[in-house]
């Protein structure tokens, strides 16, 4: 299913707004478009990387430019999720949502990072049973092997 | 499992109505308390429609009409299989910016089934608004084109057939219908083999 966690940016796309990015950074002047379009590309990327990167860029952007406070907030949002760091992503969803309580995207967007942790959660306990189990496991031989050795 | 079989883009200036249109559309409801919010970027919603005795998937790009958001949104056009442009009657910026988006989709997504849509019917019914655009202007727009609705999100007239019509007009076309069978297929063959994986692993 597409929805706007799972969207990814074309490379072709990245390129073109990266080379924006860097010929006004190169003339010393980096617009407040240019920067957000790079970070936008950024944060949809597959590359976890490029992901960190654009959320640098897009804190920059938040705290220098104040017009466009909400969509640097909602793609915080989305890029932090994105590298499942869901804890950082609800904490600016929340920032959102004390100022558009009724905001339906960054509702829904809630819903599907809540969805996630709650996927990823019991995969999460899955592993940590399994690794409780083979240390037990350990354990029992280092047991065995103690009592083997008497 | 489940992927959409057709893509529709909603393109239009700002403060038309596209989130309204979509939300009347998917949840058959209106609010007129909720203040008007900017969409961010561009908003994605699903629903399965019936054409010609089958079920589609349907995924609908909402995307922000305000013109800092326009190199986004062309990236949502692209390999849309429908596009339904919007203004609003009332309003002739609305409708110059529809025809920059009408220039673009014709140079660059040929193939797209495009629909043109005047929106808040209701207000230009009850005459608190007046008509910019006029209605012979956009008939001779709509020639070529896959349509014209007039519709209201408020009252939901026209909204139903619109979709109905994209969905037909899709279900229709024998390349895209080829496409989509192929893709079905696909994605069938990729879930038997993930099942069949999963029961090689379990064999208890």
């Amino acid at each position: 299913m597409e929805d706007v966690l799972d969207e990814v940016v074309s490379s072709e796309d990245l390129q073109k707004f990266e080379k924006i990015f860097h010929e006004q950074l190169h003339q010393g002047k980096v617009t407040h478009k240019a920067q957000f379009e790079y970070a936008w590309c950024l944060v949809r990327s597959k590359y976890p990387t490029d992901i960190r990167k654009g959320i640098l860029l897009l804190k920059e952007l938040f705290t220098s430019h104040s017009e466009g406070k909400r969509d640097y907030l909602f793609y915080l949002a989305i890029g932090n999720a994105r590298i499942k760091e869901y804890n950082k992503a609800l904490h600016y969803v929340k920032s959102f949502l004390e100022i558009e309580p009724a905001n339906q995207q960054v509702l829904a967007l809630e819903r599907q990072i809540n969805k996630r942790m709650e996927k990823e959660g019991l995969l999460g306990i899955a592993v940590a049973g399994g690794a409780v189990l083979a240390i037990g496991g350990l354990v029992g031989l280092g047991i065995a092997l103690a009592s083997s050795k008497k | 499992m489940s992927r959409c079989d057709f893509k529709i883009v909603l393109l239009g200036s700002e403060h038309v109505g596209k989130t309204s249109l979509v939300i009347r559309f998917v949840n058959s409801s209106f609010n007129s308390a909720t203040p008007y919010q900017n969409t961010i970027g561009a908003a994605f919603c699903a629903k399965t429609m019936h054409s010609n005795g089958k079920d589609f998937n349907i995924g609908i790009w909402d995307t922000a009409g305000s013109e800092r958001y326009e190199a986004m949104t062309r990236m949502y056009y692209r390999g849309a299989h429908a596009a339904v442009i919007c203004y609003e009657p009332s309003c002739s910026e609305s409708w110059a910016r529809l025809r920059h988006w009408l220039q673009e989709l014709r140079t660059v997504e040929e193939e797209c089934k495009v629909y043109l849509c005047g929106t808040k019917k209701d207000l230009l019914d009850s005459g608190a608004v007046k008509r910019e655009v006029p209605e012979d202007l956009v008939a001779t727009y709509s020639q070529g084109l896959r349509g014209h609705f007039l519709t209201s999100s408020k009252t939901g007239e026209n909204v139903e057939e619109l979709f109905q019509k994209i969905v037909d007009d899709c279900a229709a076309d024998i390349n895209l219908m080829r496409n989509v069978e192929e893709m079905r297929v696909q994605l069938l063959k990729e879930e038997a083999a993930y099942k069949a994986k999963n029961k090689e692993h379990c064999s208890c």
